[in-house]
């Protein structure tokens, strides 16, 4: 009880139905935490090397975070992962919710499935007892009704995880949905559950979740409350104001070190979509398929998503478990569904600017279609974009697209279009797995009209505005991912007050250094990717991270949880591990690091002629370069070196 | 680390009944048996057992209790962060998140939506990071709107 980890997993074999218990002994927490890292050391260590992503040999697994249920806040995070079929490697996708403490009190800090079932099933898990029950009935619901039928059987304390048609129908960029609309989108694992008929998870447990020390676990809970709840003026000025400051930030040669207290503000007053508009003018936001600007998009149009009047459809605000901010919200909407969940930024802006689409209630309505079909908003908007483009490019015809007039910002389209990916019908079978497998299939030049990172479309963070994207969009196991690291990140994670040995920003700068290559930008690459694999072993929210590290005690809630006493550095190492592990894992499956570069487009290659990022090029295989060898990896391939595996004890 | 039932059980199955672990079993008039893996030391069969048959994880013998007298979580609105840390402590889910906002504010808020099936553990009071929790005796029978009111 006074250990923060249950100690057992359980392993799902979906060809027999045998399900097997088993215990994981403390040195492998020690060495990779819960989570991701405990799902990495399944992974790596169990999945035979070329395994096929929607074969019976790929191997699902439903992660808890180490820390979560022990007192800490910002830790109900939980993981999945598996060999991803959108990337052929590493797959990982992260999702709030209740769904994380719902694993553990079950007793278990993750549950795999290996194998295909021959029909439809659920896992139903209660007082220690696991089953697989028929899912026939529920195939074919999208994933709010299915959720809904299920805890109308069983209760409302089951906390459960579903795949919506878009995972049955296995596209590539499906994910696995919880909590009626949050959503582990990435890497498209929704595939991977729906090709092992793997409806739904249902998880009914109230086995209890222990802390080594819970007064020292409270006390720094106390302590994180208090900057989560740290006063700023920001949070009385309108969402316009925002705007503003996006075009400050846009014009001005000089800016400052940004301090995750200003964001923390914003998140707590708007959410996400606190950054619609900002993002738009200061050059983080991609449009028009990477290739507009703020110029394409100005004030007048994004002004129909300012954070303002998104929030006025919020009935009530969402927090996830654990969680003291709260950036999520309930909103009614008009027209088919009265409920959904308050869309995100990324979804806004991969539904609205990306495809030039100025209707905000479109967005609202794709947002809960996509939730409740379990298919990707990022992906699903960034394929559209795609789509678009080539139709405007003569690529695609009217004859493809079933008649559609797929022209930029053509609401009616965009929305026929998404909905056809959804139900693999006509031209939607063909982009339901994304665009480079699109791109491949309907050739002539199509290619260069996407915008992917090994296959993954990258999220609505431009890596030309933020160098540090464009770094983690290539270099990350799980490629295209915007949740690991930038330049802003690391500003925010203040971890060289905290880690010895890391650079400290210069808290003035001119905007152009961020584009200069040296080794501090490598150091702090690598230490935001080693810092998120911690976090999400230890199953923590990247938003309560960018706090800083002084103000949420990551490293004293892991000693307080567990009773060792690591340090910082120590804790970082860890890190390192889980990333190098997963680095490792496409190389077992034969990914060449390098063939996961973003898109030259995203790169700048040749740089935009006007707006925010105008003249911008990242030179993405020097940055990398660079980060492997922070790594101990290979800097001209990036596959980690026998002494660095050897070093970390990975075999 | 669990409750156990002594040879004083004459097999009523009152505790069976309450356990929110499912973790006691036994046959009707037969001895019953408390599973040491599943129990969670919620203490809600000591409280029901009219034979005084239960020892709890110390070994101290637990003393029935009127269920109209079982402690009650109170909440103080005030310092409560919405986390929804209680929500999920609660074995038997009687806690809820409203559907609709504080008074003042933004943020929804936890309450007692089922007072009925409390069985007064008080894990919600001790897992709450915020000490916003409180157990407290009964005034009278809880419900909705009270626990509202007592914020
Ligand atoms: S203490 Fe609670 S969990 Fe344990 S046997 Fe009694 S009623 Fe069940
Ligand atoms: S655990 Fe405490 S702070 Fe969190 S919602 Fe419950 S009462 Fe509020």
């Amino acid at each position: 009880m006074n250990k923060p980890y249950m100690g057992k997993i359980l392993m799902v074999d979906l060809s027999n139905g045998t399900m097997t218990e088993e215990a994981i002994t403390d040195s492998v927490y020690e060495q990779y935490l819960s989570g991701m890292g405990l799902g990495a050391y399944i992974l790596f260590n169990r999945m035979p090397a070329g395994a096929d992503p929607l074969g019976p040999d790929n191997i699902l697994g439903f992660c808890s975070g180490l820390l979560t249920g022990t007192g800490s806040y910002f830790s109900g995070r939980w993981t999945l992962v598996g060999k991803s079929p959108l990337t052929g490697g590493w797959g990982d996708a992260n999702c709030g919710g209740t769904f994380s403490p719902a694993i553990k009190r079950c007793g278990y800090d993750a549950i795999f499935f290996k194998g295909i079932s021959s029909n439809p099933v659920y896992l139903y898990v209660k007082n220690g007892k696991a089953t697989l029950q028929d899912a026939t009935a529920l195939w074919g619901q999208d994933a709010v009704e299915t959720e809904e039928a299920l805890k109308k059987q069983y209760g409302q304390k089951a906390a459960v995880a579903v795949i919506g048609p878009a995972g049955e129908k296995v596209s590539l960029i499906s994910g696995v949905c919880t909590d009626k609309g949050r959503i582990a989108a990435r890497s498209g694992l929704g595939a991977v559950m729906g090709v092992k008929k793997l409806k739904a998870v249902v998880l009914d447990g109230v086995q209890r979740i222990g802390a080594h020390d819970p007064a020292a676990m409270k006390k720094l809970s106390r302590h994180c409350a208090k900057w989560t709840n740290f006063p700023m003026p920001l949070s009385l000025l309108p969402g316009t104001m925002m705007a503003l400051m996006g075009t400050f930030l846009r014009v001005t040669p000089v800016i400052f070190a940004q301090d995750g207290l200003l964001y923390k503000t914003i998140l707590k007053k708007w959410g996400t979509g606190g950054m619609n508009q900002m993002s738009v003018e200061m050059g983080d936001s991609p449009l028009k398929n990477w290739n507009g600007s703020n110029v394409d998009f100005p004030l007048k149009k994004s002004r129909k998503i300012d954070p303002d009047i998104v929030k006025k459809a919020e009935i009530v605000k969402y927090h996830c478990y654990s969680c003291p901010l709260g950036c999520g919200g309930i909103c009614a909407t008009k027209g088919k569904y009265s409920h959904t969940h308050k869309p995100e930024y990324e979804s806004v802006l991969a539904l609205g600017g990306l495809c030039m689409n100025e209707d905000l209630d479109s967005i609202f309505y794709l947002n809960e279609f996509l939730n409740r079909a379990g298919m990707d908003t990022i992906s699903a908007g960034a394929t559209a974009a795609f789509a678009i483009e080539c139709y405007e490019k003569g690529i695609l015809t009217k004859k493809d697209t079933d008649g559609l007039e797929l022209k930029w910002g053509n609401t009616g389209a965009i929305i026929a279009l998404i909905e056809k990916m959804v139900k693999r019908e006509g031209i939607g079978d063909l982009l339901a797995d994304g665009s480079k497998v699109a791109a491949a299939k309907i050739g002539r030049g199509a290619e260069e009209c996407t915008v992917h990172a090994g296959g993954q479309e990258p999220a609505m963070h431009d890596g030309r505005g933020d160098p540090g994207f464009n770094v983690h969009y290539s270099v990350e196991p799980t490629p295209g991912r915007h949740t690991i690291g930038a330049h802003l990140y690391y500003e925010m994670f203040q971890l060289w007050k905290r880690v010895k040995g890391l650079p400290k920003p210069t808290p003035l700068f001119m905007k152009g250094s961020k584009y200069k290559i040296n080794k501090e930008k490598a150091q702090a690459s690598a230490a935001c990717s080693k810092f998120m694999s911690l976090g999400n072993g230890a199953g923590m929210c990247m938003f309560g991270l960018f706090l800083g590290s002084k103000r949420i005690p990551t490293f004293d809630w892991l000693n307080a949880a567990t009773g060792w006493k690591f340090t910082p550095e120590e804790y970082m190492t860890i890190g390192e591990r889980i990333q190098t592990m997963k680095q490792a894992f496409n190389v077992k499956h034969g990914i060449e690091p390098k063939n996961n570069f973003i898109s030259s487009r995203a790169q700048g290659k040749i740089p935009q002629k006007e707006g925010a990022n105008k003249g911008r090029f990242v030179d993405v295989e020097k940055l990398a370069s660079g980060y492997w060898e922070q790594f101990g990896w290979d800097k001209n391939t990036g596959k980690p070196k026998d002494e660095t595996l050897r070093k970390l004890g990975i075999k | 680390m669990s409750y156990t039932i002594t040879e004083k059980c004459n097999g009523c199955g009152a505790c069976m009944r309450v356990c929110p672990a499912g973790a006691i079993s036994g046959e009707k008039k037969k001895p019953h048996k408390i599973e040491v893996n599943l129990c969670i030391e919620c203490g809600a069969c000591g409280r029901v057992c009219p034979q005084g048959g239960i020892l709890d994880a110390e070994g101290v013998s637990c003393a029935m209790i009127k269920r109209s007298e079982w402690l009650k979580p109170e909440i103080t609105l005030e310092t409560c962060l919405a986390c929804g840390i209680c929500i999920d402590a609660c074995p038997v889910g009687c806690l809820a998140m409203s559907e609709q906002p504080r008074d003042k504010g933004v943020d929804a808020y936890p309450y007692l939506k089922d007072a009925k099936t409390c069985i007064g553990c008080g894990f919600c009071s001790v897992e709450c990071p915020a000490d916003a929790i409180v157990m407290q005796k009964p005034v009278k029978t809880q419900n909705v709107t009270d626990a509202k009111e007592s914020a």
